[in-house]
């Protein structure tokens, strides 16, 4: 037995407790490395982040495609091309010449503020969402005259390339049949 | 364990310290196997509680950003609870007719609390009169609910309703509205604690 008597007084309960301390020490580590792993490769937290990417595409979006000065049309324009994919954009594409000529007569400009939305479908794989939109539309004419509207759109939003872009725009009917 | 720790060069030395010098502990520099073989072990539980900080740091880091604390639709069960409670609620106490105020009042008590229960009891005093007066009826219907905002047991909601209103026998107007509603889960129910018209 020489390590026995090698060892110094008092050192194997000591030795025993840094080992137990180790032990400890490694049971948390891999613990917390568990808990971190999980948290990292968490399906629900991707696709809260999916969820708040299409609700602020989506803000934006409408934002954008009720904003509009006829100074501006052009730009105002490509801004709502920009914003939109699939069916909708496709439909302000076909109707830009006509429009463009409507606003330019009309001398409007149109702003748009969101108050308030929220996302009411997330199909994070396939790739669509739906959101609700309140919006306050304030509208001035050539004589300086503005009104305020208060606007309730429902929207749907298709993901291309990794961004969220709103493919169907519409005001919630009034009155209609309650749904969602 | 000495064996496993110890350098092959080492263990040359750990011999003639067995044979020579019993029970002395060895006092030689940080190459003495048995020095380090102290030290294999403390600086094993620093590392390893380090390691363990680390992780614990960034998974909180990971759980506690506002998109992962916010269980909207990412809790599908909540986000249906929450927005049937709310939907349902609004539509019971903004819903009155001439006889039914006080059952209107009534269920007012059950699905309101906080903020919301006093701004309704003011706007219910003004309404009472002209209730009966005018034959007033209103109807509410909650068409869309959208959670923004689901922690725990707070949320926030966005609905749209329509509420319909006839007066007398003149014909009946629906108009929108839309709120921002926040909601607090009390007892075996979602409350709503505060109502802001949008």
């Amino acid at each position: 037995m020489t390590r026995a008597v090698r060892t110094p007084a008092g050192s194997r309960p000591a030795l025993a407790g840094a080992l137990v301390l180790t032990l400890v020490a490694g049971g948390f580590a891999a613990w917390t490395g568990r808990e971190w792993y999980a948290a990292a490769h968490d399906d629900s937290a991707a696709y809260a982040v999916q969820r708040d990417r299409a609700l602020a595409a989506g803000e934006q979006a409408v934002q954008n495609l009720n904003t509009l000065d006829h100074r501006r049309v052009e730009q105002g324009l490509d801004l709502w091309e920009s914003s939109t994919t699939g069916d909708l954009h496709k439909q302000l594409v076909d109707g830009r010449q006509e429009f463009t000529g409507q606003v330019k007569t009309a001398k409007t400009v149109t702003t748009a503020r969101v108050l308030s939305g929220a996302v009411t479908e997330l199909d994070d794989r396939a790739g669509r969402a739906r959101v609700l939109v309140a919006l306050r539309i304030t509208v001035t004419t050539p004589d300086s005259k503005s009104t305020e509207k208060d606007s309730r759109m429902l929207g749907e939003l298709t993901r291309s390339d990794g961004r969220w872009k709103l493919s169907g725009l519409g005001q919630a009917p009034v009155g209609g049949t309650a749904a969602g | 364990m000495t064996r496993l720790l110890s350098e092959p060069a080492d263990d040359v030395d750990a011999e003639a310290d067995a044979d020579g010098e019993e029970g002395v502990a060895p006092v030689g520099g940080l190459r003495s196997p048995a020095r380090r073989r102290k030290a294999v072990l403390p600086a094993a539980v620093a590392l390893l509680l380090l390691a363990g900080s680390a992780f614990f740091h960034f998974a909180d880091q990971l759980r506690s950003t506002p998109s992962a604390r916010n269980h909207a639709l990412t809790d599908p069960a909540a986000t249906t609870r929450v927005s049937g409670d709310v939907g349902e609620g609004l539509a019971r106490v903004f819903s009155y007719a001439p006889a039914g105020a006080d059952a209107a009042e009534r269920s007012a008590r059950t699905v309101l609390a906080g903020r919301a229960a006093r701004q309704y009891t003011e706007l219910f005093a003004q309404v009472r009169a002209s209730l009966v007066e005018q034959r007033l009826t209103l109807t509410t219907q909650a068409v869309r609910t959208g959670v923004i905002e689901l922690d725990g047991n707070r949320a926030r909601l966005l609905v749209f309703l329509d509420q319909t209103s006839r007066r007398d026998k003149a014909a009946a107007t629906t108009a929108a509205a839309q709120l921002t509603v926040t909601a607090e889960f009390r007892g075996d129910r979602w409350l709503i604690v505060d109502i802001k018209a949008r």
